[in-house]
């Protein structure tokens, strides 16, 4: 089947945003950063999820008919939208709440509603795809895949604001990084092997799902732990070669889809 | 109620008559299809070769995958006559039903960008008719009716089948109830999961 682009920025861009939910919600309880660093991280992340939620609408023909979508509230189309939608109200909420100088313990609610909804949304992306008829797509790995390559991505977007806003101490966020890296390297492979995809996508699995999307980013939170002058490079470049690694594996995807019968020819 | 086509494949000589009858029934355009018929094999050793055309269309399925994924509820069963139908001013085009079938045998409509499929032409049999594709077929080897009722001609026909002679396309949990019959003194029924190839013609894989 061809590869749908609008459907793989999607489930990139909004993976990525709820994992850098996620991380604004763990740096709530902990309190390592200090200079807004959460307030742009999460309007970063809100823009992303907005960018990956156009441009799951550009892949329609007819989204003028999507509100019938409230007559059938269980399809993936359905719950993936109302996952950004819920994963945006709350990380606005917290953003209002963040500059308003609320109660922290309504701060902590909101970015902590955002957050779950954000990863859940990360996972459930991939579920869509499981279907009986889909020979590849049709195991959990692929939602735990789908889920697991976008945290290095969320978590190195959310470093590169830190320290591009001179917050000092990340070194935690640097190993979380670098278990994001371990986590779509390993939800990645096993994917890619066990439904087949990785022999026939060799360069793409390996190279960029394995390699670049899941070793490189934990080598730079390897490397950034003790907070190297060259912290910002390290989370930069874990990011692009994260970004890479997490379109890779949605390209393996759609690249080996294959139904039962394809009797038409369509697909 | 549970109205459904049955394929008699002793009978078909794959003349194309309900492909060509339903595209003109339909208005379907070059390329698409609600109904296409094609060809397995041959397979086996030489000189024991078989070969069998199989008309393929929406198999009906009563669990059908197409239904659950609609986002919209486009895809829809008609509460009436229990046929799988698609509400075009529901559709979105977002091509999950396409995905889900595991036939592929759903038509991207390219100048409406809906999606379509056969519809037991409801037009013809909500007046009494037969689809277009049973109506015209030479061999008599197409049947239409409600598989609920002994005395539909679909019933009839699976039950003057012999009972190892009656198929379906291969089940992964979505229950095809279109039937296709076919005797073993013609050919080996082959499990369409088992087919590979491109445009008619379908091979077992491997050979």
């Amino acid at each position: 089947m061809e590869i749908q682009w609008s459907l793989v920025l999607f489930t990139v861009l909004t993976g990525g945003a709820g994992w850098a939910l996620g991380c604004v919600a763990v740096d709530e309880f902990t309190q390592k950063t200090k200079n807004d660093t959460n307030f742009i991280a999460a309007i970063v992340a809100i823009v992303l999820a907005a960018v990956g939620g156009i441009a799951s609408v550009t892949h329609l023909s007819h989204p003028e008919n999507m509100l019938a979508a409230l007559s059938h509230p269980t399809s993936g189309i359905f719950t993936e939208a109302l996952l950004v939608g819920l994963t945006a109200v709350f990380a606005l909420v917290y953003v209002i709440l963040l500059k308003r100088n609320a109660a922290a313990s309504a701060r902590k609610l909101f970015a902590v509603l955002a957050a779950v909804f954000g990863i859940v949304l990360a996972f459930a992306s991939g579920a869509s795809y499981m279907m009986d008829a889909q020979t590849a797509w049709n195991t959990p790995l692929l939602p735990l895949a789908y889920g697991g390559t976008t945290m290095p991505l969320g978590v190195a977007v959310y470093l590169a604001v830190a320290l591009a806003k001179h917050e000092e101490g990340m070194g935690q966020y640097f190993m979380l990084l670098l278990v994001g890296g371990a986590v779509a390297a390993i939800t990645g492979l096993f994917y890619g092997v066990a439904t087949g995809v990785a022999s026939q996508e060799p360069l793409l699995m390996w190279g960029l799902v394995v390699a670049v999307g899941g070793v490189v980013p934990a080598v730079c939170g390897w490397l950034g732990r003790k907070m190297p002058p060259s912290a910002l490079a390290l989370a930069g470049v874990a990011a692009g070669a994260s970004f890479a690694g997490c379109v890779a594996l949605r390209c393996a995807m759609w690249a080996t889809s294959a139904v039962v019968n394809n009797f038409f020819g369509m697909l | 109620m549970r109205n459904a086509l049955v394929v008699d494949l002793d009978r078909c000589s794959g003349c194309f008559s309900c492909e060509v009858a339903c595209k003109m029934e339909n208005g379907i355009a070059l390329g698409s299809y609600y109904n296409k018929v094609l060809t397995v094999g041959p397979f086996g050793e030489f000189p024991k070769l078989s070969q069998y055309f199989l008309p393929v269309a929406c198999q009906q399925c009563e669990n059908a995958p197409c239904v659950h994924v609609c986002p919209t509820g486009a895809s829809y069963r008609d509460p009436d006559t229990n046929v799988v139908l698609v509400d075009k001013a529901k559709c979105i085009g977002c091509k999950y039903c396409m995905m889900a079938c595991p036939y592929g045998v759903r038509s991207w409509n390219q100048e409406e960008k809906v999606v379509e499929k056969c519809t037991l032409c409801g037009h013809l049999t909500s007046n009494g008719e037969l689809p277009a594709c049973v109506h015209n077929c030479p061999g008599g080897a197409r049947f239409y009716g409600d598989l609920d009722d002994p005395s539909s001609d679909v019933s009839k026909a699976l039950a003057a089948a012999e009972p190892d002679a009656v198929h379906t396309l291969t089940d992964v949990g979505n229950a095809p109830a279109t039937s296709y019959i076919l005797s073993k003194r013609y050919a080996e029924w082959q499990d369409s999961s088992t087919l590979q190839g491109a445009g008619r013609y379908l091979q077992k894989k491997g050979e």
